[in-house]
């Protein structure tokens, strides 16, 4: 596994893909600096947990950051037709989407991680409660977009126009306004667990149940990680 | 390296095979046998003979029929690929590793022991050592396909599958490229390789499966086929300066089954012999006084060798 782990490194560790990652994480980091240079040491006000930890953070930066990390994962080894290098190897499916799933997650992960922590940190002045949910929640948004844009880079080739819909209609557009899409919205799980983790986040929102929550993104993260094990078998390979 | 595989036994067993694509045939219906030894897949572009080798290695799922390897089926079945060496038609390479890491890498996939010096041989088997430590992305194409080669045989597997292996090659590899073949054959591996230029087949393979239309066409001895070759009238078409009187030489000859004047001046004639007919035009030329401007075969490409087989 440890091969294909290093070899998908190496596959996402283009410059530029690393520089636009850097400054689209950094956007939440700068606004958070600026918020807290207008606003003083008060509590973020629910406007500005709505755009910028809602709409911007969870919305906005980490599935575009996951959704063009992950689906570039296989994707690209199959436009390069270089997939069957792996395919053609001894090895089970799963040992090579797991790898590469871990290859997305550290590439991505890394960079929106620090974002969220280091956001949550500025604007919430270092209450740690606040920034514990925030991390958490952004983290749980992170491994779950990853899973489902990397099962999308082997389902299509054109998974990227596939994500920016799933992005901007169903998170973005259905699940804010049609109250049981919230059940299969990553962001939402997000939201509900920052939430959950500390009260005084999205405090007039309706949310999930923790339990809720936790299955509901459980089994999406095994679900997805299923679907592509799956396809990867069932696929021709290029 | 002597393989223990039993020569009588088929390596490869292919079954009523067909793949469509929607409702366009790819491949239909093709049976054989491969056993150990250099097996050509011949065929024009866009025959199938890729989609076959995808099937083979298990690549590409069948749309009816079965392929076994070792009388095990191929597709889902990856211990296999222990055995089993592929190196694809296509030239993408890792752009940003080096040759050795990229068969190192392959190596380790495939769970090779003693991995540096499977490497190492692996390597000097294509004569890249020199280059070995440059990233392969400034490699020619011939260089990326020796070091495809190379991580295909790192593992030193009892079947090689390879998909127009000598693309890019110049022609000294080439040469190097055939005899590594023939060695690794030799020691009792099965190999199999797809061409679509006849030539380059007939100097290394033993057995040829002709592929024509998704259809096995032919099958078997290359020097039977190639036999079958020479037997084809061929139409050559002679621009002159006074065709009736040239052709009416022309057809007096034995190696010409028949002449024809096109409208347009041009004579069509029909042979089995061209040598013959190579020698004697210049001879009638001179004899009538006819000038001769242009003399051009008319079927000579693969596809009309392919097809003059079929019909046969």
């Amino acid at each position: 596994m440890s091969s294909v782990y290093r070899l998908t490194l190496r596959q996402l560790s283009g410059r530029w893909r690393l520089l636009i990652t850097l400054l689209l994480a950094a956007l939440p980091v700068v606004m958070g600096v600026m918020w807290r240079l207008i606003e003083g040491d008060s509590f973020p006000d629910l406007e500005y947990q709505e755009v910028a930890l809602n709409a911007m953070l969870a919305g906005a930066i980490i599935p575009l950051i996951t959704l063009a990390i992950a689906t570039a994962a296989f994707s690209n080894e199959v436009e390069d037709r270089t997939l069957a290098n792996l395919t053609l190897s001894p090895i089970p499916r799963w040992q090579i989407v797991v790898p590469k799933l871990l290859g997305s997650l550290t590439i991505g992960g890394i960079f929106l991680t620090v974002s969220a922590l280091a956001t949550s940190y500025i604007v919430f002045s270092g209450d740690m409660t606040a920034t514990i949910a925030i991390t958490a929640g952004a983290v749980v948004a992170i491994v779950l977009y990853t899973t489902v844009f990397l099962w999308a880079g082997l389902l299509t080739t054109r998974s990227i126009a596939f994500g920016l819909l799933y992005v901007f209609l169903w998170e973005g557009l259905f699940s804010q306004n049609v109250t049981v899409v919230r059940f299969l919205s990553i962001r939402h799980y997000a939201i509900t667990l920052m939430h959950r983790m500390d009260d005084r986040l999205f405090a007039d929102g309706e949310h999930l149940s923790t339990g809720v929550v936790i299955g509901a993104a459980a089994s999406v993260f095994v679900i997805f990680l299923l679907l592509a094990i799956r396809r990867l078998r069932t696929m021709d390979v290029p | 390296m002597n393989l223990s595989t039993n020569s009588t036994e088929p390596v490869i067993r292919v079954e009523n095979v067909s793949r469509w694509f929607g409702s366009v045939v790819s491949v239909s219906d093709v049976s054989f046998d491969i056993k150990p030894g250099i097996t050509g897949l011949l065929g024009p572009n866009g025959a199938g003979k890729t989609t076959l080798l995808r099937m083979i290695t298990g690549l590409a799922e069948v749309s009816d029929g079965s392929i076994t390897m070792f009388g095990e089926p191929v597709r889902n079945n990856s211990h296999l690929y222990r055995r089993i060496g592929v190196m694809s038609e296509h030239e993408t390479v890792y752009e940003f590793m080096k040759g050795r890491e990229f068969v190192k890498m392959m190596g380790r996939l495939k769970d090779v022991s003693n991995l540096d010096s499977a490497v190492d041989r692996a390597i000097s088997l294509v004569d890249l050592a020199d280059a070995a430590h440059r990233p392969m992305g400034t490699y020619s194409r011939g260089m990326r396909q020796r070091m495809r080669l190379a991580a295909t045989l790192v593992h030193d597997p009892e079947i090689l599958i390879l998909d127009e292996p000598l693309n890019g090659a110049d022609p000294r590899q080439r040469v190097h490229f055939q005899n590594l073949l023939k060695q690794l054959a030799s020691e009792g591996r099965t190999i199999v390789l797809s061409s679509h230029i006849l030539e380059e087949v007939e100097q290394i393979a033993e057995t040829v499966l002709l592929i024509v239309n998704g259809k096995l066409a032919a099958s078997g001895d290359f020097h039977a086929i190639r036999a079958a070759l020479d037997e084809r009238p061929y139409h050559i078409r002679v621009i002159s300066d006074s065709p009736r009187e040239l052709a009416s030489e022309i057809v007096k000859l034995e190696s010409v089954d028949a002449v024809n004047v096109d409208p347009d001046g041009a004579i069509v004639v029909l042979s089995r012999n061209v040598r013959d007919l190579q020698i004697e035009l210049p001879r009638l030329a001179q004899k009538k006084s006819v000038r001769v401007r242009r003399v051009e075969p008319l079927d000579d490409s693969l596809e009309s060798v392919f097809g003059y087989l079929v019909e046969r």
